[in-house]
């Protein structure tokens, strides 16, 4: 099996290299999918774009059909017009049975900025979605992104990592937004977007007590719709300027590729209430808040995803022992998936190997049969289950074999030496 | 019980606050507990040695507890030690110790250097006074009191703002109240400490104008009444200010707070302590309004 990963995430980038390698947007996916069957047309591939990761996965069932790691970075750097040198040093790869762990520890959350948080499973599975919509998808990735999905659950289940503060939103407001206000239920909410992110933020601030719920989105339908079910009101981008001043908590959370809040805007809006504090909280990437907003007054705290990482790893730390029943459940299973990739590699040789086999024990049937007319039905069928648990267990020992020798990869020896001993070909 | 001594609940209140230190980098609910436990050891042993001194006080027919300047102080490290050990008590993972115990050591520390023996202003032959003079020195404590906690609620708002600008970067392990409620508090306790030790000093100078202390006289340009006046004066324009700026930022309150009251404490503080050991200078402190605990110049010197 050639299975490939190259991906940055929020340990190893920025979040200014993640936002311009981010793919935003249904559009420009099915131009990135379009664009890699082009350039690789022996591949499948799913690309992960979240705001704290971008991943590329690809795989082949030739070896010599698989893209290089340049090659993969060459499209990245083509694709989105950053050239290679900004962003090859926060590139990694993985590749075989480490790119699997990868995935399930990605998908499980051990690799998220908040440990246990539950929107990666369900990113991951729009990703897979996307790529099936654009047929990317094959064989290798359907069974990879569907087992990592039946891990994720099974470590959720298993473990106590989703337990606590399993968020983002969760984490900026317990950590940042509660050290600034005191109460919420006479601070009005302003949310930017329309996802899931913006309905997870607001439903933590209602926990908190906020009553007082505006949406603003780019469809003015959609942000009625989500403000109406906080019993708050929606309106279009264009009144945004307006609602931002009345604002206490900013939620900005769009899959715009540019900052939606400017520096002038917010300048603007500032312009005589800076006495006022006011939390933005950003949680796009690329950001939906110029970061020299940050420096517009005192009481302006912005914050975006990569503000709270520090407080995400006090959070995986205090779980240590969790993460370590979570690894050793993605190591288990890890394990599992490649042997039955392997395995699914010997399928073809079993496959014509018995059918061999069965054909020759039909034919002598078949011959037995117009020698011995004497015999009755209930003799023959008795004389046809002998012959097939001959054949049955002639053929035990060396599948069993081949099935030892699959645990540990792709037994292209054994497989060889089988087609030759049975004379069996493609 | 007469056995108690101020390094009792000094030696306590410094363990405390190593505790409440060590919780900043393990917070743990076994250090919290012990942490408590030996503060509040140190406030029953405080209390008694409050208890022991107000005893000594009625004997010799002094108002209780605040009969000298080293019971002003120590009723003020009492307080504060009553205020932090109920707050805490209601919210486990607040950091106030880290904040307060300084203070209180500062004070119990500044008390070793000022004289036990009852003040003049307090003379028991002048019976009538008593009120006043009660009036004068509990204003004064409560409103001493009220300052100090202005400095240490401005300090922990300017921390909070710097670790909220600072996305969470500095005093990890350090829970704070909100800015929104430290803001509000600290409002509060300037708005109840400077009416206070207005009363404080006006008692005190009604006291001093009438005369009894055996033919001293008050001038208004004697360096400790100019000294004491211009603090009041910093605290009455922080009042004001607040007042009239509904609008000011969170941060201008803290800064302007901490400087104010931090500059009268430094000074009642300061001049207390220079008045037990100078001579010549305790004559000046004895007759300021806002160190209405100042000792005579023949009982002055550490206790």
């Amino acid at each position: 099996m050639n299975l490939q990963v190259i991906y940055c995430n929020h340990q190893t980038a920025s979040l200014d290299i993640r936002e311009r390698l981010a793919f935003t947007g249904e559009e420009q996916l099915a131009d990135a999918y379009t664009q890699l069957r082009d350039r690789f047309p022996n591949s499948e591939a799913v690309v992960l774009s979240t705001c704290n990761r971008v991943e590329l996965y690809t795989a082949q069932e030739n070896a010599a059909a698989a893209p290089t790691h340049d090659e993969l970075a060459g499209f990245l750097s083509n694709f989105h017009g950053v050239p290679v040198e900004e962003f090859l040093g926060d590139l990694l790869q993985h590749s075989g049975a480490e790119a699997v762990g990868h995935l399930f520890r990605v998908c499980s959350s051990i690799d998220s900025m908040v440990l246990g948080e539950p929107q990666i499973v369900s990113q991951v599975k729009e990703a897979y979605r996307q790529a099936e919509a654009n047929e990317a998808c094959g064989p290798l990735t359907n069974a990879l992104f569907q087992c990592a999905i039946r891990v994720s659950k099974r470590v959720r289940s298993e473990t106590r990592l989703a337990e606590g503060r399993v968020s983002i939103a969760s984490v900026a407001v317990g950590e940042f937004a509660r050290g600034i206000f005191d109460r919420f239920d006479d601070k009005t909410v302003l949310v930017i977007g329309a996802g899931e992110m913006a309905e997870e933020t607001l439903q933590y601030l209602q926990d908190d007590g906020v009553r007082d719920v505006l949406v603003v989105n780019r469809n003015p339908e959609r942000a009625r719709e989500l403000a109406a079910k906080w019993g708050g009101d929606g309106f279009g981008m264009d009144r945004l300027e307006g609602l931002l001043p009345g604002a206490d908590v900013v939620v900005a959370a769009t899959g715009a590729d540019q900052p939606i809040v400017d520096v002038e805007m917010f300048a603007r809006v500032r312009d005589g209430q800076r006495d006022r504090p006011v939390f933005v909280l950003d949680l796009g990437a690329p950001r939906d808040v110029a970061p020299e907003v940050s420096g517009l007054d005192d009481n302006v705290f912005l914050y975006d995803v990569d503000d709270l990482q520090e407080t995400c790893e006090r959070n995986r730390k205090s779980r240590s022992q969790e993460i370590v029943r979570a690894l050793s459940i993605i190591e288990n299973e890890s394990d599992r998936f490649m042997q039955d990739v392997y395995h699914r590699a010997t399928g073809p040789i079993v496959k014509r190997l018995r059918e061999q086999w069965s054909d020759v024990s039909q034919k002598e049937m078949d011959r037995l049969r117009s020698k011995l007319s004497h015999l009755g039905d209930a003799d023959i069928d008795q004389v046809e289950q002998t012959v097939n648990r001959i054949v049955n267990k002639l053929l035990h020992p060396p599948l069993e074999a081949l099935r030892d020798e699959a645990r540990d990869g792709t037994p292209h020896g054994l497989l060889d030496a089988l087609s030759r001993l049975f004379h069996i070909r493609d | 019980m007469a056995d108690v001594t101020i390094f009792c609940f000094f030696a306590s209140y410094t363990v405390a606050f190593a505790l409440d230190v060590l919780r900043l980098k393990r917070p743990k609910r076994s250090t919290w507990m012990v942490s408590v436990g030996i503060a509040a050891a140190g406030f029953v042993a405080h209390t008694l040695f409050l208890l022991n001194a107000a005893d000594k006080g009625r004997e010799e027919l002094l108002p209780p507890l605040l009969s000298s300047s080293q019971d002003w102080t120590l009723v003020l490290a009492w307080l504060v030690v009553g205020f932090h050990l109920f707050l805490t008590c209601c919210d486990r993972a607040l950091s106030l110790g880290v904040f307060l115990f300084p203070l209180v050591l500062g004070l119990i520390g500044s008390s070793y250097f000022l004289a036990d023996e009852p003040s003049q202003l307090l003379n028991a032959a002048e019976s009538a006074r008593r009120g006043w003079t009660m009036l004068h020195v509990s204003s004064l404590a409560v409103g001493s009191a009220g300052v100090l906690a202005g400095i240490v609620l401005s300090l922990m708002y300017l921390l909070q703002h710097r670790r909220l600008r600072q996305k969470g970067r500095s005093a990890t392990g350090l829970k704070l109240p909100s800015l929104e409620r430290l803001s509000r508090m600290n409002w509060w306790s300037v708005m109840v400490s400077v009416p206070l030790l207005t009363v404080g000093m006006g008692t005190g100078l009604v006291l001093l104008l009438s005369g009894s202390t055996e033919g001293r006289e008050l001038s208004l340009g004697d360096p400790v009444v100019i000294i004491n006046g211009i603090s009041w004066l910093g605290l009455i324009g922080l009042f004001g200010w607040m007042l009239l700026t509904p609008r000011a930022t969170g941060k201008q309150v803290a800064w302007r707070t901490l400087l104010a009251c931090g500059f009268l404490l430094v000074t009642v503080v300061g001049l207390n302590v220079l008045a037990s050991h100078s001579p010549g200078f305790s004559e000046h402190a004895s007759v300021s309004s806002l160190g209405a605990n100042g000792d005579p110049v023949e009982t002055g010197g550490p206790s």
